[in-house]
């Protein structure tokens, strides 16, 4: 105990504080550096990465050294080319990511509901649109800023080993960029919304996993009922595969334009709306 | 500080109301927000926070109307403590409590260096890394009192902030309520259904039940009027004579077994013994009953008037058909009290004026 009775000094400054979502967000950060999950994952995307830059540099070895000529053929067989080649640079977009978002953006909603501390956040200068925005601008920077590196690192590669000639085209921040940005809107949207439905973090990643391969199965049951190849957009797996397709021109992408479209929109409309219905005020306080 | 007109709240526009069509106003102290369990007491801090949108009816607090846009600016300046476990329970005491500062609008440095500060105040200072998952209940409400203060509220309000407390604990945090309206000169409203935390804290009294105040007004008023409530015994059995003649003493509100409950007509108790000495009866026992505020409680959720206390019971509205009315014992069931008769105003004894919202002099620890 103190020797003498503590007071509180005058009121600080209210003024210099930072936006409400970017102090979520922050929190959030905090709390998901603190669960450790980072070194799996880390470590599984690292060797993803690993693995992408070997092969294209095995494929600047291919074009470049007349050694491995006689290669050729069997490595165009092996390897994705042309536009394919680019838009194979997200393939760790698949499984693992999802799980990754999963993981992480089932628990974000679904933890401040099992702590209950969602009413004391709009008790405070938080309105609901700043707490939706933390949570899926979360959710969504988390896919974002895994992919980057997937991006960034085998263009500036191919760069460096072999100019504007090389396996990766010198455009291709320029073209999946975007493709990434959707992916993870798409991503962070149906996480927050699924967490929203949960009522503790691992049920949350429980609806994460449900929705996605839910949705899967429906959209595949639909596409081989109906034979309404269209219906694959209601397929998340299958949208986040199409972004970086049609952004690098690919033959025959998973989706066409206006599917990939409809489908992100529905799926974000959709999920961003009840997680809006799901947190706003009054739900909180009941 | 806080005013609200004809206030109307619902969990829903079907709904019934919750709050139903609330007048008051409350000047700057401590207000003890007093009701049994549903009353309406924390949806009213909810309605008066912002969390919930009037039906009806106007209000303002700190001068900013209810509802108004400006609302979210509002509550920067005000504290909340959930009458809920409302803690993350994977963080330190220090990392959320900073973490709310940030929320209320301090600077990230400003809150951590508050953090310390408040925690130290409410007495957590050496167990401020620790998960508060590991507190004990007295830790975790003060955790609670710490985030409503961090960012130096100019009106906190307190739900039911001693739950599960002991009676140690509850007379820390009790004294912590004092401490943060006498040393910072934050105004607080303290919502509980404990007679006794109200009762030493407050300096004004609102008396909530079924969404409806039964009555307001200040403890200062109240107290006057319980200092002379006292109960007397007799060596002797009283005959006629000394009976009537108690009436000289002020008014006899109950008469059984030889034990008289009396409103004294003033404070003071050798009044008594000097009434005794000329009737030649002899005082065995002579017990002041400050603990009639618990009468004054089940008077005013009775609606019945309480004489002399400024307390203004508001009238009964009549009962809806699908709502029979209860009886009164059922209300005191397994309280071991039992509401005395509503008794009509002697022209004699009119009721003084209600001193609600008392006046800047006055003060709850004064009238201590």
């Amino acid at each position: 105990m103190p020797i003498y009775e503590p007071t509180l000094p005058p009121a600080p400054d209210l003024t210099q504080g930072q936006p409400p979502s970017l102090v979520l967000m922050r929190f959030d950060l905090t709390r998901l550096w603190r669960q450790k999950i980072g070194r799996f994952f880390g470590f599984a995307f690292l060797i993803m990465l690993l693995v992408k830059l070997a092969i294209i540099y095995v494929k600047y070895l291919l074009g470049s050294n007349p050694a491995f000529e006689p290669m050729q053929d069997f490595a165009k067989a092996v390897l994705p080319q042309g536009p394919a080649f680019q838009a194979g640079l997200l393939d760790p977009a698949g499984y693992l990511l999802w799980f990754l978002v999963a993981l992480v953006g089932g628990g974000l909603v679904a933890r401040d509901t099992l702590y209950r501390v969602r009413p004391l956040m709009y008790a405070h200068p938080v309105r609901p649109r700043d707490y939706l925005l933390a949570k899926v601008g979360f959710a969504s920077a988390l896919p974002f800023v895994v992919l980057l590196p997937f991006v960034f690192l085998p263009w500036a590669l191919s760069l460096m080993v072999a100019g504007l000639q090389g396996p990766v085209w010198p455009t291709v921040p320029l073209r999946l960029l975007p493709a990434i940005a959707l992916m993870s809107l798409l991503m962070g949207t149906l996480a927050v919304g699924a967490s929203a439905l949960a009522a503790t973090p691992r049920a949350g990643v429980g609806w994460v996993l449900g929705l996605v391969l839910g949705t899967s199965t429906l959209a595949s049951l639909v596409h081989g009922l109906a034979g309404f190849a269209g219906a694959e957009a209601l397929n998340p797996i299958v949208l986040a595969q199409a972004w970086p397709q049609l952004f690098v021109g690919q033959e025959a992408p998973l989706l066409g334009w206006l599917s990939a479209l409809l489908g992100t929109a529905f799926h974000v409309v959709l999920w961003t709306y009840l997680a809006a219905r799901r947190t706003r005020p009054s739900e909180a306080v009941i | 500080m806080i005013a609200f007109e004809n206030l109307d709240v619902r969990y829903g526009a079907a709904a019934p109301p919750a709050l139903k069509g609330l007048t008051l106003s409350l000047d700057r102290g401590i207000v003890g927000l007093l009701g049994p369990n549903g009353a309406g007491k924390s949806t009213l801090l909810k309605a008066l926070l912002g969390l919930l949108r009037p039906f009806a009816g106007t209000g303002t607090v700190l001068g900013i109307p209810l509802g108004a846009p400006e609302a979210a600016r509002l509550r920067s300046r005000i504290g909340y403590m959930p009458e809920y476990d409302a803690l993350i329970e994977d963080a330190s005491a220090y990392e959320q409590v900073a973490f709310w500062g940030e929320l209320s609008g301090l600077a990230p440095e400003a809150a951590r260096d508050r953090a310390h500060e408040v925690l130290y105040f409410v007495g957590l200072d050496e167990s401020r890394y620790r998960p508060v998952s590991g507190y004990s209940t007295g830790m975790r409400q003060r955790v609670k009192l710490a985030q409503a203060l961090v960012h130096s509220p100019e009106l906190v309000f307190l739900d039911e902030p001693t739950n599960g407390l002991d009676p140690d604990g509850r007379r820390r945090m009790l004294d912590l309520v004092l401490r943060v309206h006498a040393e910072l000169g934050t105004g607080v409203v303290l919502a509980s259904h404990l007679l006794g935390d109200v009762e030493r804290v407050a300096d004004q009294l609102v008396i909530l039940d079924q969404g409806e105040i039964k009555a307001a007004g200040s403890m200062a008023g109240l107290r006057r009027v319980l200092a002379k409530r006292v109960e007397l015994r007799f060596l002797e059995p009283l005959d006629a004579a000394q009976e009537a003649g108690l009436a000289d003493l002020g008014a006899v509100l109950e008469a059984r077994n030889g034990l008289y409950d009396l409103e004294l007509a003033e404070a003071d108790p050798v009044a008594v013994f000097r009434w005794a000495q000329a009737r030649g009866a002899t005082v065995v026992q002579l017990t002041p009953r400050h603990d009639r505020l618990d009468e004054v409680l089940l008077r005013a959720l009775h609606g019945t008037p309480v004489r002399g206390t400024g307390l203004r019971p508001t009238p009964p509205e009549p009962p809806r058909p699908d709502q029979a009315e209860p009886a009164p014992e059922d209300a005191v069931r397994g309280t071991g009290l039992r509401p005395t008769p509503p008794e009509p105003p002697r022209p004699d004894q009119a009721e003084p004026a209600p001193d609600f919202l008392p006046s800047a002099g006055t003060s709850a620890r004064e009238e201590r």
